[in-house]
């Protein structure tokens, strides 16, 4: 730092830190084109020769959650210590396909057969009826999957509009609300020409989606995950995860705005997808890391899943019956038991099904609705 | 300058210390920072780990008042801002109507009496803006009131000013230090973090669970206190539902001090075991400590 002109010695300080904000934001955190000045101020207030203090002050300014917070340190020290000056943000190149063009494999394979002779059929009904009865393992066709994701969505709609009209309902009483009749009375003298009304508490339900991703469920998964998708961006309390070997939480990657960024981010946790699948070490992980913060008594836990599991279903149960505790509802979707003979037998299904509130089929989008509306009535 | 601000930071964490709080240098310097930029703090960490504390401490170091509005579900802008004194508003309205006024002027007058300041209730937030000295305002717990109270919030924290649709604008005397905490049961909107400085409160490690023990509870011998601490962070290294925070730590000392004990030991075992309830807070937690978990533990310690 030490050049003859003091003046560039100060222009390259006040550069290197307003550069800083932006290094973080390629880092993935939440600091807009403001905070450059922020970053000067506070500079010039707290000094920069001492590192330490200069380091806490900015945390304090530059960092918005907890990981953020976590990961700052690194980040200080590769954009200011000079041996790091020149580590740039790693940058992810974009893949070009990805999941709305993909289709699980699974699926396809079992197209060629079976579909052909049934399609037809299905086309002499209302194509919407047809499609929200179909299998989704049997749903390949690009525009039947856009078709899908756009009944999904009028299906979330629904759900709010229920909601809603119950709400307006209540608006026209049940009880007085006694300081805003008051209130509205003082504008004619004291008398009670207009009544107020309380409706009754808003309360709000959540809905926590956990969704197997093993190689067993790859003809569903992807459903799901459009269904969770639709579903978070219509009502406000949606919260997806995703679970193979282990958990992971996905909501914030669903519920990017960039349907190609979201994309990426998907790509980036799938790693392990379509797998092997481990349930009860899963949702034990579910219940260690999430579950304080995610369930409350509200809450409904829909897991959706074919119960194929290669871990130990004494493990399951334990952690079923903990997350019972926690949660009002817990639902099991299993896309197999519409199945002409499907019964609840293998291991994993059995050592769930004493700790479940409901297990029902989830194969198509009319089974879904037919189960969803009474989920959420039950929680208010 | 910057020699000054160091000086500053450790002149603030003594008395901070002083106040009774220990305080690591990076939440001191973030305190430093909020008076200076005038911004609020949001707090984010486990329950039991300080939180609270914070506000509480600053308001006493700066020996101003706190006002703290304690949020819950369904929180409105009613409990948290203002609200008009009806009551009174209506018994004023029956004295008026025997009053001899009655040209128009006069009817303007009486109702500019009915909304004045006179019959206004000041909820915190009004409260905390209209302090003649600059107060400490502690949102605590704001994950618990909905969105709808955040946005607000947010309002009021961005101008620092009041809107009340029958009296006018209110705009701050001073403006208080703000300090929010969160339990983190719900997401925060992300407007709501780019506005405050942050800080996230970890268990406290072992040096720094002894400086507090030994503030907090005198009376604890060193080695007792010493042993405590040692048993609660073993404790806290246990795959546990709630882990137990500082608060935990100097309610199980008060109760160890209560039953006369002096040190932790195997042979102690039984009479730690009772006041185990102290730290540990469910159920489940409390199958995990057997009598041989503990006598393991006190052994170690």
């Amino acid at each position: 730092m030490l050049t003859a002109d003091p003046l560039t010695a100060d222009d390259r300080v006040a550069t290197r830190l307003s550069g800083f904000p932006g290094f973080l934001r390629a880092n993935g955190f939440a600091v807009g084109g403001a905070d450059a000045v922020q970053v000067l101020q506070t500079a010039q207030r707290v000094g920069i020769l001492d590192p330490h203090v200069l380091r806490w002050s900015l945390q304090a300014l530059l960092c918005g959650r907890r990981d953020e917070w976590r990961r700052f340190d690194q980040l200080f020290d590769a954009w200011f210590l000079p041996a790091n000056r020149w580590q740039r943000p790693e940058r992810r190149e974009r893949e070009a396909d990805g999941l709305s063009g993909d289709r699980p494999d699974a699926a396809s394979d079992r197209e060629g057969g079976a579909a052909g002779p049934d399609r037809q059929r299905r086309h002499a009904a209302s194509r919407e009826d047809v499609l929200s009865s179909t299998d989704f393992a049997e749903l390949n066709q690009r525009e039947h999957l856009l078709d899908i994701e756009a009944l999904m969505r009028r299906f979330a709609r629904q759900l709010k509009h229920l909601r809603l009209r119950r709400e307006a309902r209540m608006n026209h009483g049940r009880r007085l609300d006694l300081p805003g009749t008051i209130r509205k009375s003082v504008a004619s003298g004291g008398t009670p020409f207009h009544l107020a009304w309380k409706d009754r508490r808003r309360v709000r339900p959540r809905i926590v989606l956990l969704i197997d991703v093993s190689r067993s469920m790859a003809a569903y998964s992807f459903f799901y995950l459009r269904l969770a998708r639709a579903l978070g961006a219509e009502l406000s309390d949606v919260h997806s995860f995703i679970f193979h070997t282990r958990v992971t939480a996905m909501s914030h990657a669903l519920h990017d705005p960039d349907p190609w960024r979201s994309q990426e981010r998907l790509h980036l946790i799938a790693q392990g997808w379509a797998g092997g699948t481990r349930i009860g070490e899963s949702l034990a992980q579910f219940n260690r890391e999430h579950a304080p913060r995610v369930v409350h008594s509200r809450t409904a836990v829909i897991v959706m899943s074919d119960g194929y599991d290669t871990g130990d279903p004494a493990q399951l149960s334990e952690a079923l019956v903990q997350l019972r505790r926690r949660a009002r509802r817990i639902v099991w979707l299993n896309p197999l038991s519409h199945r002409p003979g499907y019964a609840p037998i293998c291991q994993g299904m059995q050592a769930a099904l004493p700790h479940l509130d409901l297990l029902a089929p989830g194969a198509d989008l009319a089974s879904i609705r037919a189960v969803l509306p009474q989920l959420i009535e039950a929680l208010r | 300058m910057t020699a000054e601000r160091a000086l500053e930071l450790a002149a603030l964490q003594q008395r901070l210390g002083d106040a009774g709080y220990i305080a690591e240098p990076g939440l001191v310097a973030a305190l430093l920072l909020m008076q200076d930029l005038g911004r609020p703090l949001l707090l984010e960490g486990d329950a039991g780990v300080g939180k609270t504390e914070v506000a509480k401490v600053l308001a006493a170091v700066r020996s101003t008042r706190l006002i703290r509005l304690q949020c819950y579900e369904g929180l409105d802008a009613h409990a948290a801002m203002y609200e008009w004194n009806y009551q009174r508003q209506l018994l004023a309205i029956q004295l008026l109507n025997h009053d001899e006024r009655t040209t128009p002027k006069d009817l303007a007058q009486k109702e500019q009496d009915i909304f004045s300041e006179r019959y206004l209730l000041k909820r915190p937030l009004l409260e905390a803006i209209t302090c003649v000295e600059p107060p400490v305002l502690l949102i605590d717990e704001v994950d618990r009131a909905d969105e709808a109270f955040e946005a607000y919030l947010l309002e009021l924290l961005s101008d620092f000013q009041l809107s009340i649709p029958e009296l006018g604008t209110v705009h701050a005397t001073s403006r208080p230090l703000v300090v929010i905490t969160s339990n983190g049961t719900r997401e925060l909107s992300d407007a709501l973090r780019r506005r405050c400085l942050y800080q996230f409160i970890d268990h406290p490690d072992h040096d720094k669970e002894l400086a507090i023990v030994r503030k907090k509870a005198p009376d604890a011998g060193a080695e007792l206190a010493q042993q405590i601490v040692s048993f609660v962070q073993a404790v806290r290294r246990m795959e546990l539902q709630k882990k137990p925070g500082i608060a935990e730590t100097l309610d199980w000392t008060a109760a160890l001090l209560r039953l006369g004990i002096s040190v932790i030991d195997v042979d102690g075992t039984e009479r730690i075991m009772e006041t185990l309830s102290a730290l540990i807070k469910t159920r489940d937690d409390r199958a995990a400590f057997p009598r041989a978990a503990v006598a393991r533990l006190a052994a170690a310690c």
